[in-house]
């Protein structure tokens, strides 16, 4: 018989919503050290020039000035995924991010103060915006520390996929479209701004870092290669986050420049963005360029998908480069086609380079591919849900691309947000014929127990109960608001039968907790969840074996519950916190305490990218209904309806959470989220034009959780934290195109976009 | 950003300092919303700032009633304008104009006297103001008032007729005529997003109608769509004597593209002229759908 859960799928609130909410997190923002000082980074003038000179010597002139530096004073390896990226620029500027020269001062003003004294002589040259002029022979290199691997000395990185046979299903195809898609440049504008305090102990040389990484362990590795120092001898600490999304998954320039400015000085040294920094110099989602054409059988089977993409990797390579990884998934693998092939390339410009954002790749690829499925409905005659429901994916089934599916409510999503949506009868027009209204469907795949993309996807705990009943998870995941300590701590509960407030998550330190990958690819529950539950095994071993022992019988089968142990036969029971002070105390002198890395059960992917890269996979769909008003061009979004395959639901409040806030960044990405750019140059790097929507434009939404309880989850569960803004702009897209009866291939659907595309409609009658 | 801070608490103090101020770099603070924004783009070294919201006088920060205007002391905050009755039934283009402006918390701060003179030509409140035909009490260093029309006062994007020895201490909203048995009155704020929006177009439009439903008296103006907010004043008058639920299609259109002929609007990062154009002209339109 199955257990009953007393506290997994309660709502139970974010266990740090307390300190969050009144202000007594310490962010980054708040360290202060003894000595401190405060530095500030001087970036060029011009995103592409030959730098012939640095001058600091007025800078080092300034009173309370104590450090500047430029690439000449460090010695240091490249960063990034392709270590192509300088942590200081020397010679050349390529893109409007580079940092030339950085101080160390008493105080951020006179660190400010100090950069405007550094004299830089630029020799201005003529950059390469656009990836397919760059890709042109007679473009200049615009990195000059790739290896040539590619054809095209501009070429970042290259995949190529492909399954089935192309060619005899486009033969068998009875429609075939093609289209161009075009995805912009979005910034995951994090609440704090980016930051770091480094200290370094120049008599043990060891390095301190205070930083908001998303995955310490490899941002140690990086540090280390970086600073040319051992990664052991870097100890890193995360202070309260203020948000990831994606951005500090890479490791970027002004972290070492931080650590370097404590190397000189011996000084404990923080750096800090401006949100107009921020916007500039922090990592964007890709903008791409995707080529798609699919066809369609006599019965709306789908044949074959044919993509080609061209990623404008920005200047230098980041784990950006690598979204072709998720993208092609949902070509090859999202509802059932029997061929693909699949080309990306990522194409240095002198443009800011892109990063990782929720999603990585997916809200692109699914927008292409979920707005070209309702193209070939519309040339078959079929209904658009009918079209999706027929070819949506199952469970068993293995994918073209060697993904397993041992659970999956692809279908039940479908069927859910169909019937809620009541799509087959929705109302086409609004209160007058200025205001049409219309309906858009669109699904999505992604990883939902992880990706195996580094040699371990896995994640360590080790678990104590200490002499008073209370237990520490020491964790090797990380908390970046996501609401994973609160998860792990409910997990803890409901397991060992103590109540929260005794459960404490340590998860901040690298010197302290295991390893674990880090946050990404929506892991964090399923991966680090199954590892607090082996800890959680190994360590009910310990104390059943003892408690047993205590009460003299033979059954070491108990239950937990209200802080005791119960015996399953005979019922006896005895108190949790006794029978670890007799563990530690008494014969045989031993810790209540265990350790336990969990690795998941997915496989690298072969050199074909064939592979079971995840634990497990995620599903949901959206059906979004929208209102456009035709004389403005504005769209609104009126309901969104989501259903998503959770595998099981942790914690209603946290899951809600993630749906609205994800929902939220789709209805940004999809109408007016755009970093916009002019020869390098950021034009609005301010929240006053970058149009992140605000609460007042939220749409109803409607979630309907699908469980189908994955055997490798979790109690059942999967990764949740991306998907729900993958199918959102997608959706909309469909939404749009049906309430105005024209093709959108842009995002984002702006106002001045769609009276753009009704103003061509109008002429095009004419 | 470092600036000097003068904070009168009395009318005299603040004339005072202004008169103090003459030979130096300064700027008056109200809400402070936008010239917080404007410092930090652009520091000034050498800046005083004459802080308004110490000052204690019911001119300047009440709304006042007489038997021809409503008379709003230029500290009057947006969030004032909102929770107003009187001002919703007589002007609903003023509430609708303060409701839309920025988010609640900033509407809190954000004073009637600051959206005029930071002289923005997508001013909310101002455009609601240049349709009701309100003016501007100026109070000058000798104590002396004078007042302009609310259109007449700017004289350029971020530039008013207001002089270096002045400060602007009310605006008067005259009454809607005693014959005024209904009143259209609208703001249509054209932008991305529904709060934290700087218009991209608006148009605001107060017309009174007798019991017939003829119009008796139209004040349209416009937004974001030329260097200053405009009156379309032959659009206005075209109106008059029209009976409003009886406008024709034609009519409607020909109005439309008067109201258009106001309008110079340039293309930035926002919107492209072509787009501001299109809009305009489709609300005018609207105002009669």
């Amino acid at each position: 018989m199955k257990k009953e859960l007393k506290v997994i799928g309660q709502p139970i609130p974010k266990q740090d919503a307390n300190i969050r909410a009144s202000g007594k997190a310490i962010y980054g923002h708040d360290i202060v050290l003894p000595g401190m000082l405060y530095g500030a980074i001087l970036r060029t003038e011009h995103p592409s020039a030959i730098i012939e000179s640095i001058d600091v010597s007025e800078a080092l002139k300034l009173p309370g000035v104590v450090c500047v530096i430029t690439a000449d004073d460090v010695d240091v390896n490249n960063i990034g995924y392709k270590r192509d990226h300088p942590i200081l620029k020397k010679g050349e500027a390529c893109c409007t991010r580079d940092e030339l020269a950085a101080v160390a001062a008493e105080t951020k003003a006179i660190a400010r103060q100090a950069l405007k004294l550094i004299k830089v002589k630029y020799k201005v040259r003529k950059g390469v915006y656009d990836a397919f002029e760059a890709l042109e022979d007679s473009a200049p290199q615009i990195n000059q520390f790739i290896t040539g691997k590619f054809e095209n000395k501009n070429i970042a990185e290259k995949f190529q996929y492909g399954h089935g046979n192309l060619e005899e299903e486009k033969k068998r195809s009875r429609h075939i479209i093609s289209r161009r898609f075009t995805l912009p440049r979005m910034t995951h504008a994090c609440m704090a701004t980016s930051n770091i305090t480094a200290s370094y102990n120049n008599l043990d040389k060891k390095l301190l870092l205070y930083s908001s990484t998303q995955v310490p362990f490899l941002y140690q590795r990086d540090m280390a290669h970086a600073l040319k120092i051992n990664p052991s001898d870097i100890r890193v600490i995360q202070p309260v986050i203020g948000g990831g999304f994606g951005s500090k998954l890479d490791m970027h320039p002004f972290e070492p420049i931080c650590a370097l400015l404590s190397m000189k000085t011996g000084r404990p040294v923080q750096i800090i963005y401006s949100r107009e920094e921020e916007f500039i110099a922090s990592p964007i989602r890709q903008p791409m360029i995707i080529d798609l054409t699919a066809g369609v059988d006599k019965d709306g089977h789908f044949t074959f998908r044919e993509i080609n993409i061209i990623k404008d990797n920005g200047a230098y390579t980041s784990w950006g480069a690598t979204t072709p990884f998720v993208i092609m998934q949902s070509f090859s693998s999202l509802y059932k086609v029997k061929a693909c092939s699949f080309n990306a390339m990522a194409v240095y410009t002198n443009n800011v380079f892109a990063g990782s954002f929720r999603g990585y790749g997916n809200p692109q690829a699914t927008f292409a591919l979920e707005r070209v499925i309702d193209l070939l409905a519309d040339e078959l005659g079929m209904d658009k849900a009918g079209i999706r429901l027929l070819n949506a994916n199952e469970k068993g089934e293995i994918t073209g691309q060697g993904l397993h599916y041992d659970t999956c409510g692809h279908k039940e999503c479908l069927e859910t947000v169909i019937e809620k949506s009541n799509y087959f009868n929705h109302k086409t027009s609004g209160k007058n014929d200025r205001y049409k209204r219309g309906i858009g469907l669109a699904s999505m795949l992604h990883v939902g127990g992880g990706a195996k993309i580094y040699r371990s996807d896995g994640c360590g705990t080790t678990l104590k109960i200490d002499p008073y009943g209370y237990c520490t998870i020491i964790t090797g995941s990380n908390e970046i608001g996501q609401g994973s300590e609160t998860v792990l701590a409910m997990m803890a509960a409901e397991e060992l039968g103590i109540e929260l407030k005794k459960i404490k998550v340590i998860n901040t330190d690298t010197d302290v907790k295991p390893w674990d990958v880090g946050v990404h690819a929506s892991r964090t529950s399923f991966v680090a969840g199954n590892s607090l539950l082996g800890a959680i095994r190994l360590l009910k071993e310990k104390l059943n074996s003892k408690a047993a022992q205590l009460l003299n019988i033979k059954d070491a089968d108990f239950e937990y519950a209200d802080n005791k142990l119960i015996s399953g036969k005979s019922g006896e029971r005895i108190a949790l916190d006794k029978v670890v002070r007799e563990m530690h105390f008494s014969e045989p002198n031993e810790l209540a305490i265990a350790s336990f890395f969990y690795e998941p059960s997915s496989k690298f992917q072969d050199k074909e990218f064939k592979g079971n890269v995840s634990g497990t996979y995620a599903f949901a769909a959206q059906s979004i209904e929208v209102e456009v008003d035709t004389y403005t061009g504005n769209v609104q979004v009126l309901d969104i309806y989501v259903a998503q395959d959770v595998g099981k639901v942790l914690n209603p409040l946290l899951l809600g959470g993630q749906i609205e806030g994800g929902i939220m960044q789709g209805v940004g990405y999809a109408l007016s989220e755009e970093l916009l750019m002019h020869e390098g140059r950021i034009l609005n790097p301010n929240f006053h034009n970058y149009k992140m929507l605000t609460a007042s434009d939220t749409p109803e939404i409607h979630f309907y959780p699908v469980e189908t309880h994955d055997k490798e989850g979790p109690y059942g569960a999967k990764g949740v934290g991306e998907a729900p803004l993958i199918p959102t702009a997608a959706a909309i897209a469909n939404a749009v195109c049906n309430a105005l009866g024209l093709e959108m291939l842009e995002l984002p659907i702006t106002p001045e976009k769609v009276l753009k595309a009704l103003d061509d409609k109008k002429k095009r009658k004419k | 950003m470092n600036f000097e801070i003068i904070s009168p608490t009395t009318t005299d103090e603040l004339l005072v300092a202004i008169e103090k101020c003459q030979n130096r770099h300064f700027r008056f603070g109200a809400g402070c919303t936008d010239l917080l924004m404007e410092l930090k783009k652009n520091p000034a070294d050498d800046l005083t700032v004459i802080n308004l919201a110490q000052v204690v006088d019911d001119r300047l920060t009440n709304l006042t009633k007489t038997s021809k205007l409503y008379r709003l002391g230029s500290m009057f905050t947006a969030g004032r304008i909102v929770v107003n009755d009187e001002l919703k039934t007589h002007f609903p283009v003023l509430h609708e104009s303060a409701h839309n402006l920025a988010s609640t918390q900033i509407r809190q701060v954000a004073t009637v006297g600051g959206n005029l003179c930071t002289a923005s030509p997508s001013g909310d409140i101002a455009c609601a103001l240049v349709a009701l035909g309100a003016r501007c009490e100026m109070l000058n260093t000798n104590g002396k008032s004078r007042s302009v029309a609310v259109t007449d006062f700017f004289t350029g994007p971020r530039k008013t007729v207001l002089k270096s020895n002045e400060v602007l201490y009310g605006i008067s909203v005259p009454l809607n005529n005693k014959e005024t048995a209904k009143i259209y009155s609208r703001f249509i704020k054209i932008g991305t997003r529904r709060s934290m929006e700087c218009s991209v177009v608006s148009l605001a439009c107060h017309i009174q109608t007798d019991a017939k439903g003829v119009i008796l008296a139209a004040g349209v103006a416009i937004g974001a769509s030329a260097p200053t907010i405009r009156l379309a004043k032959d659009a206005c008058s075209s109106l008059i004597g029209k009976t409003f639920k009886k406008i024709t299609r034609k009519e409607k259109e020909e109005f439309a593209a008067t109201v258009l002929s106001y309008a110079s609007p340039i293309t930035d990062i926002r919107a492209t002229a072509w787009y501001r154009k299109e809009v305009l002209f489709n609300i005018s339109k609207s105002i009669f759908e």
